[in-house]
């Protein structure tokens, strides 16, 4: 009889410690869960830099005289392969559309991460150049201005071949390439898993 | 547009962060751009086999476990810092004083690893080191009572100051330091990091705000994040951003309850060691009764150098020290010691000495430094009966001006205050940046020089720091090399260029009365 009590007895506290320990559990994790947003700090500790930036790669894109540069390089690239003789104006036209496109893919889209180490313990590992940009807040003047220029040297090229349809095929397949990615929706999205890690 | 007819307050208060043209921005991307294509290019030669890899490498064993570190992090490291690597870290082999010296290295692979060759240059000029004041020197006379006490209270404490650290000198000191600022009381920390880190989540917790400079110290950001407080960040010395995170702040209030903030407090600097500019005190004051907030002044760099006697920049602006709330300082800087000061009214500090987590777990400052601390400090004050300290305040202040005004006229962008004794010099072109540095070194002078990412990508600078031990003629010399140099380099970009003029009257033009 005794014996029957005790067993009865223990796997009757047994089942309550289980379940008084689930519930513990799962109080801690919502607490936890809640603690965690109602916690999160946007300051970092920043040693050996001159100011409170986290990752400067977020701030380049805006800096004095950037969207100038860029534009010239464009043009010195547009110069350079003009001066070569073989080539005539339609193909040193969509030449200069697909290399800059071609940059703009390799620089904004394909690399990741931060050349430099960063005091937020990688963050931006990840993410590429483009999805950095000013800490991932969309439709900024720079995101605006990044979007907007291989557009116009597409237009130019355009007009320039004469809208004849090779060069319509590779100018616009090379546009696409470089606009899909700057879609807000496609931020952190890796199709097939290419370029994750 | 430039502002040429400034009343003396305002001389006082305005800094000024010259722009300069364009071009100069972009030849600075074209900069970063060539050498960065460079870099790619010559990974791409160290991955391929051609080049040899100077750096570490994980062996053939651990290919396949995930790597330590990402390649691409050091990719400024590996590719330009490591070829401008011989301008830092040079080993010094005399005491950091006006003049000291190096000893000469040289690399053979490209800055990959250094040799020394055995020998020393000597007297070259020190315009890096934090010796506003000159004190750091190595004077028999200065130091007896030093040596005095450090026979009498032995080298360390190794203890708290709340177990058994406190020994009557710390609080010698600590009534000697609240003297020297004009407030009721003060404490003193081994540490000048530390005093910012462990104090200020003493002093505010979760509930309250911070609101900090841009460009505050890492000391001052940590201890804000320690605290658990919200931090907003303002414009750097930038009153309207200030005022207008103030009013949003008070009005939405805590972040998810929207109750009312606890304390609010406003951490500044005194001088900002990377632009040179002075905070603007009288301003903040004027916001800070308004809005009901605290104010917490890092005096570290301003301490000691700016201030007709050297109390710092309440004292330059005229503002009564019992207005800002808490003020902190380092003995690191002017006073030629070690350690931190926090210094306000009695019971903030009372509170301190029981709360901090520096008189807790912290040993206490060391006896010898304290004591190069009280006599820097009634130098300065004039206690110990001679004039030097107002001296060295004066010559300091002298130098300051002599130096910003000659580099003003010569076209140099300097950033900063005019009575700031930290002088940023813009280079703003990556290679200018070390071709200046190794130049300088070559004229026997030793600057900083800082580049990105530790300022932002186009303002690269030297950095120089004025000190009452250098004399008019260390200065000269500095400042004629700094001529040369910057005609051969093209740094001198200023638009604002006042002429020099050194007569009113041409005396060889005059017209013969005839």
């Amino acid at each position: 009889m005794q014996l029957l009590n005790r067993k009865y007895l223990f796997s009757f506290s047994c089942k309550m410690r289980f379940s008084k320990l689930f519930y513990s559990q799962l109080l801690k994790l919502m607490f936890y869960s809640v603690l965690f947003f109602v916690c999160r700090q946007k300051s970092k500790m920043n040693v050996g830099v001159a100011h409170s930036e986290v990752n400067p790669n977020t701030r380049v894109m805006n800096s004095r005289g950037i969207w100038l540069t860029y534009a010239l390089g464009v043009g010195m690239l547009h110069i350079v392969l003009l001066s070569i003789p073989f080539f005539t104006v339609p193909v040193v036209w969509t030449l200069t559309n697909v290399i800059h496109n071609f940059g703009m893919y390799v620089f904004m889209h394909a690399v990741k991460g931060t050349p430099f180490e960063t005091p937020d313990q990688g963050k931006a590992r990840l993410l590429t150049h483009w999805e950095q940009l000013d800490y991932g807040v969309q439709f900024t003047s720079s995101r605006k201005f990044f979007t907007i220029s291989p557009i116009i040297l597409y237009f130019l090229a355009s007009f320039y071949t004469k809208y004849d349809t090779a060069h319509f095929v590779i100018n616009t397949a090379s546009l696409l390439s470089v606009l899909i990615p700057k879609l807000p929706q496609l931020h952190g999205v890796r199709i097939f898993g290419i370029n994750k890690y | 547009m430039v502002h040429l007819f400034m009343n003396p307050f305002e001389k006082r208060i305005t800094n000024s962060f010259e722009e300069a043209p364009m071009y100069v921005a972009v030849l600075t991307y074209m900069g970063y751009g060539i050498v960065i294509l460079f870099g790619y290019f010559r990974d791409f030669l160290r991955a391929v086999g051609f080049e040899k890899c100077h750096q570490a490498q994980e062996r053939e064993e651990q290919k396949d476990f995930v790597p330590l570190y990402q390649d691409f992090e050091n990719f400024y490291k590996r590719n330009l810092y490591t070829r401008v690597r011989d301008n830092w870290n040079r080993p010094i082999c005399s005491l950091p004083g006006p003049v000291f010296d190096i000893m000469e290295r040289v690399s053979d692979d490209y800055n990959w690893t250094f040799r020394l060759t055995g020998r020393t240059i000597e007297n070259v000029i020190n315009m890096g080191s934090y010796n506003y004041l000159g004190f750091a020197e190595n004077n028999v006379d200065f130091l007896k009572t030093v040596a005095e006490e450090t026979r009498q209270y032995g080298v360390g404490v190794c203890s708290t100051r709340q177990e058994l650290g406190n020994l009557s000198i710390h609080e010698k000191l600590e009534r000697l330091v609240a003297e020297f600022l004009g407030v009721e009381s003060a404490m003193a920390f081994g540490m000048g990091f530390a005093t910012n880190s462990m104090n200020i989540p003493a002093l505010v917790g979760k509930g309250c705000l911070i609101l900090s400079d841009e460009l505050n110290h890492t000391s001052l950001i940590l201890g804000a994040r320690l605290s658990g407080a919200t931090i907003r960040v303002f414009k750097h010395n930038n009153m309207q951003s200030l005022e207008k995170m103030l009013k949003e702040t008070i009005c939405s209030g805590q972040p998810r309850t929207h109750r009312a903030w606890k304390k609010i407090l406003i951490m500044v600097e005194g001088i900002y060691s990377m632009e040179g500019s002075l905070v603007r005190l009288p301003e903040i004051l004027v916001l800070k009764k308004k809005y009901k907030a605290y104010l917490y002044l890092d005096e570290a760099h301003s301490i000691g150098a700016v201030g007709p006697t050297g109390r710092g920049v309440t004292e330059h602006f005229g503002v009564d020290p019992n207005e800002v709330d808490v003020l902190m300082g380092t003995f690191t800087k002017s006073f030629g010691a070690a350690g931190g000061y926090i210094a306000g009214k009695k019971e903030l500090v009372d509170y301190l000495r029981s709360h901090s987590h520096s008189a807790v777990y912290a040993t206490a400052m060391s006896p010898p430094v304290v004591e190069q601390i009280i006599r820097a400090i009634k130098c300065i004050m004039g206690v110990d009966g001679t004039t030097e300290g107002q001296r060295r305040v004066r010559q300091l202040a002298e130098n300051t001006r002599y130096l910003r005004s000659r580099l003003k006229e010569m076209g140099f962008i300097i950033y900063g205050n005019q009575d700031s004794p930290v002088v940023p010099l813009l280079l703003y072109l990556p290679g200018k940046v070390g071709a200046f540095s190794r130049a300088m070194l070559k004229r026997k002078i030793g600057v900083v020089v800082v580049g990105f990412p530790a300022t932002p990508i186009t303002e690269a600078r030297a950095r120089f720091c004025v000190s009452a031990a250098h004399t008019r003629e260390m200065l000269d010399k500095v400042l004629q090399s700094l001529d040369e140099l910057g005609d051969y380099i093209k740094v001198k970009f200023s638009r604002h260029r006042s002429s020099y003029r050194p007569e009113l009257y041409d005396e060889t033009d005059f017209e013969l009365d005839s």
